[in-house]
């Protein structure tokens, strides 16, 4: 079967359903030369979200704030001393980023139970956590797992997709690590989340957390019946 | 401060990202800032709140660029064609990292039309129907110049990208 360049490309940015990309994955099965192009599709979007990533981190020129701040008081600038707070900051970013997260989800599946904090972290709980314990890529559910992997320490990582939140979740001592979390991609469309259509940006992340190539459904069923520890 | 104004400042820092990719210098992707603001302000009355602003925004700053592009796009040509065949044959690291330049000549070397597909996608991650809307193209043309763009980008950064 051939595979055309636009939907090998659409495949390594999960832009493609299950059964197209069911499609492709066999083609890469039989040929290595396609899933060779593939990792490099993935790379060079790594490689310019590093490259660019840093742009938006930078205080935004006084004269371009300005043009929206005419007339106003002279505001603190937020990103700009984002950098400069210390430690216990990140403390409340994290407490900052679970009372968001409660909120979608909250909203959403009257289901606050999706994310617990401590000491400042944040974790997977209820559902999501059973579905990051369970779940292999290929089962559907309320919550999604299409991609697991290990990061560079080693641990196991899996992207996740849920109508509340995406995100991607790390596994160690206290259980699920939540190391990256957005509302919902899937929010407002159908009860059951759509398989393939994981953020581009949220794979790109996790992409940039790899170490390796992305677990393969054996090795992800090995990890889980390990109880994901490394 | 009205919600408009600080929806605009809350977009800023993931625009001026946008502006960067698509200019060829620092001071040149403000200027374009500068100038789809302007035009945001001015034209705040077709913003239709509950519709993303991110894809409003990306789509004047986007027109904004090919208006002023247009004017001295034949003086900027020449220069990039120097400038990136400059970084053929520049190694990355150990590790295969490519540095900032190698990247920046290899996306100005693009023609406009895959730099911003390039752009929207790869960098500010949006989905390709939304950049497909944004661009204002159909899902086919975008998906052929996405491919052309990354094909070009990886020839270019050779085996490490």
């Amino acid at each position: 079967m051939s595979v055309d360049p636009e939907m090998l490309m659409a495949y390594a940015d999960g832009e493609l359903g299950p059964i197209e990309a069911r499609r492709v994955e066999r083609a890469i099965a039989a040929d290595p030369a396609l899933a060779e192009q593939v990792a490099q599709h993935r790379a060079l979007r790594a490689a310019l979200s590093t490259r660019f990533a840093p742009v938006a981190e930078e205080p935004v020129p006084d004269r371009l704030a300005a043009m929206l701040r005419s007339n106003v008081v002279e505001l603190p600038r937020p990103s700009a001393r984002a950098k400069k707070l210390p430690g216990w900051a990140r403390w409340g970013g994290a407490v900052a980023a679970s009372l968001a997260l409660g909120l979608v989800v909250g909203h959403s599946l009257q289901d606050p139970g999706y994310v617990r904090t401590r000491d400042g972290q944040l974790y997977a709980s209820g559902a999501l956590a059973g579905a990051l314990d369970k779940q292999l890529a290929s089962d559907q559910g309320a919550v999604l797992t299409p991609v697991s992997f290990r990061d560079a320490q080693g641990s196991y990582c899996r992207v996740f997709t849920s109508r509340a939140a995406d995100g991607i979740a790390c596994h160690g001592a206290d259980g699920w690590t939540l190391r990256q979390t957005r509302p919902g991609a899937q929010q407002g469309k159908t009860d059951y989340a759509q398989a393939g259509s994981a953020d581009p940006a949220l794979m790109a992340a996790a992409q940039d957390m790899m170490s390796g190539d992305p677990l393969d459904a054996a090795a992800e069923a090995q990890a889980r019946s390990a109880g994901w520890r490394r | 401060m009205a919600a408009f104004e600080d929806d605009l400042l809350a977009l800023l820092p993931r625009l001026r990202r946008f502006a960067r990719a698509l200019a060829r210098d620092a001071a040149d992707a403000d200027d374009l800032c500068q100038v789809a603001l302007e035009k945001a302000l001015r034209s705040r009355a077709s913003w239709q709140p509950g519709t993303r602003m991110d894809s409003w925004m990306y789509r004047i700053m986007r027109n904004s660029w090919i208006d002023t592009a247009r004017s001295r796009s034949r003086a900027a040509q020449t220069f990039v064609e120097e400038e990136a065949g400059l970084a053929v044959g520049v190694e990355g690291d150990a590790e295969g990292r490519l540095i900032q330049h190698d990247i920046d000549a290899a996306m100005h070397a693009l023609p406009d039309e895959q730099r911003e597909a390039v752009a929207l996608v790869l960098i500010e991650g949006l989905a390709y129907k939304e950049a497909a809307e944004v661009l204002d193209i159909p899902m086919g043309t975008l998906t052929s110049r996405l491919v052309r763009g990354r094909q070009a980008l990886m020839a270019r950064l050779g085996e490490a990208a």
